[in-house]
């Protein structure tokens, strides 16, 4: 074929896409409550999964703040004074991968009575029943795993004879991993469960359309539309279905968003973390947009296919 | 242009709609098929547009073997062939200007030649001041005519027709048979069903006769009374 052939027919097949294009916009314009019902279920749907994988991605961004978590703390005898108390601290200090700091029991009755709000219950106490405190943190050497300096300084710090209790809340970092783990997990299931209803909602959507308009394909057939023209402009409608469904999933997730982050962060806030809730981005918003297209695209052609089997097999276009 | 060798169609359960049928069409030839009806016309004419295959035998238009080709070639085949229907077949919710470019959009040209075309078909018909109407606002008369437009916009070589005067009064059936002699004077190869046998008579062309599935009579022009009259 000649490269002008080439051109004439790229040409001709770019009219028919854009053809097709608007003929499907057309169509979902004219059934206007139909399609929203379509879209809101999708909407709805699709953002399921992306609200978990931003609760999964914004636990994964706390965790990065490790230096917080495996921080251990040692709980003195109660027959231990401030200054066996401050010696202890100063040698924890020189440790090297370690920095400590000491908390005397008044101090740490003042955290708690604010951090609580147990105020009035703690007056009635008639003398402090707290120890001294010292909270230390590792800070591991470059290319030492936290996790061995963690539990190297738990084993010295035990020995001690000053030491009731060592807490590290390493234990509760290897929870928090876990669960984060379970949650990608969950991410991954429900994304494509989600996924795979998307598929079937669009696909019966687009079932009910070309069933509706199953004469104008009889009609098109006969005047020559091959298989291809006749697909188009429902492949182009699942793709809107899909896109728009994309669409109303990304605004109902940011609307929650909008209602939950403030509080959220407030409290996060109050476990001493600065914390800002991590959104999708410019590139998640596009990637959920294009998945949401692909998904209509697929459920369309799977519709579209299966009546296209049954005209062309059955033979149902030759009564006319 | 369509020739058929010895083509017999059977339908699944036995019933045999075309039995051992062989004729020829040249190239601007304009012929009129006629029967009664259930004796095979609208069969015959399915085989050429490729809406079914032949059994057995060969159907031969514009030198394709249809017999020989897989189904999903039909489209190609169908956009060489304008078709009238008697039921016309037009798309309610679709102007007469959507429905007749049809053809045209399917191969995809240029919305300008579109517009032009489709213009002159309807100017053709007669109906280029009804194109931004609704089929339905029309009459029978009109609306057939609207399927002629849509049949021959693409210039197709070869226009089939299928009682195209079922629902039609005397005066505009014998308007419309002009019509076709029109196009065909254009060198249009035309095949017309038809059992309207006093208009047939009075258009003295060729008369294929059909009878039960088979070929009982070929009657060549010049020995059809309008001929002589």
């Amino acid at each position: 074929m000649s490269l002008s052939g080439v051109r004439r027919r790229s040409r001709s097949w770019g009219r028919r896409q854009l053809f097709s294009l608007f003929s499907s916009l057309g169509t979902l314009l004219s059934h206007r409550v139909g399609t929203l019902m379509t879209v809101m279920v999708l909407g709805i749907a699709m953002a399921l999964p992306i609200g978990l994988y931003i609760t999964v991605k914004n636990l994964h961004a706390l965790d990065l703040q490790q230096e917080q978590w495996g921080n251990l703390t040692v709980f003195l005898k109660t027959n231990v004074g401030e200054q066996q108390a401050r010696a202890l601290q100063r040698t924890i200090d020189q440790e090297p991968g370690a920095r400590a700091e000491a908390i005397s029991p008044e101090a740490g009755m003042e955290q708690f009575r604010q951090a609580s709000g147990f105020g009035q219950a703690l007056d009635m106490f008639e003398e402090n029943p707290l120890p001294w405190v010292i909270v230390v943190t590792p800070e591991p050497a470059e290319g030492e795993e936290l996790q061995t300096v963690v539990l190297r300084l738990e084993a010295w710090l035990q020995q001690r004879e000053e030491t009731d209790l060592v807490q590290v809340d390493f234990k509760w970092l290897q929870r928090l991993a876990g669960l984060l783990e379970l949650g990608d997990a969950l991410v991954s299931v429900l994304t494509v469960l989600f996924s795979l209803a998307a598929v079937v909602v669009i696909s019966n959507t687009i079932r009910m359309d070309v069933a509706n308009r199953s004469e104008e394909i009889q009609v098109l057939s006969l005047v020559g539309a091959g298989n291809g023209f006749i697909r188009q402009p429902f492949l182009y409608s699942g793709f809107w279905y899909g896109l728009l469904g994309a669409l109303l999933a990304l605004l109902l997730f940011n609307l929650c968003l909008y209602f939950i982050s403030q509080p959220l962060e407030r409290l996060l806030d109050a476990y001493g973390n600065s914390f800002t809730v991590v959104n999708l981005g410019v590139g998640g918003f596009l990637f959920v947009l294009l998945c949401g297209g692909l998904l209509g695209f697929i459920g369309a052609w799977i519709s579209v296919q299966r009546y296209l089997n049954q005209i062309n097999s059955s033979g149902s276009l030759a009564r006319f | 242009m369509i020739t058929f060798e010895r083509v017999t169609k059977q339908y699944e359960g036995g019933s045999t709609a075309l039995r051992d049928v062989s004729f020829h069409l040249d190239s601007g030839e304009m012929v009129f098929l006629t029967g009664h009806s259930g004796a095979g016309k609208s069969t015959l004419l399915r085989l050429v547009l490729m809406l079914e295959q032949a059994t057995r035998g060969q159907v031969l238009v514009d030198g394709h073997n249809l017999s020989r080709m897989p189904m999903r070639q039909a489209p190609r085949i169908r956009r060489n062939v304008g078709m009238i229907f008697q039921d016309h077949k037009l798309l309610k919710d679709k102007t007469v200007f959507d429905n007749v470019s049809l053809p045209l959009m399917i191969a995809g040209l240029r919305y300008q030649d579109i517009r032009k075309r489709v213009r002159a078909a309807l100017d053709k018909v007669g109906l280029l001041s009804k194109e931004k109407s609704w089929p339905l606002t029309l009459s029978g008369g009109e609306q057939q005519r609207v399927g002629i437009a849509r049949a021959i916009v693409g210039m197709p070589p070869v226009l089939l027709a299928d009682e195209p005067t079922g629902n039609l009064d005397p005066e505009l059936s014998r308007e419309l048979f002009g019509l076709f002699r029109q196009l065909n004077e254009q060198g249009v190869t035309v095949l017309i069903a038809s059992h309207d046998l006093a208009l047939i008579r009075s258009m003295g062309q060729r008369v294929l006769v059909l009878s039960q599935g088979m070929l009982v009579d070929d009657i060549p022009g010049a020995d059809i009374a309008g001929a002589r009259a």
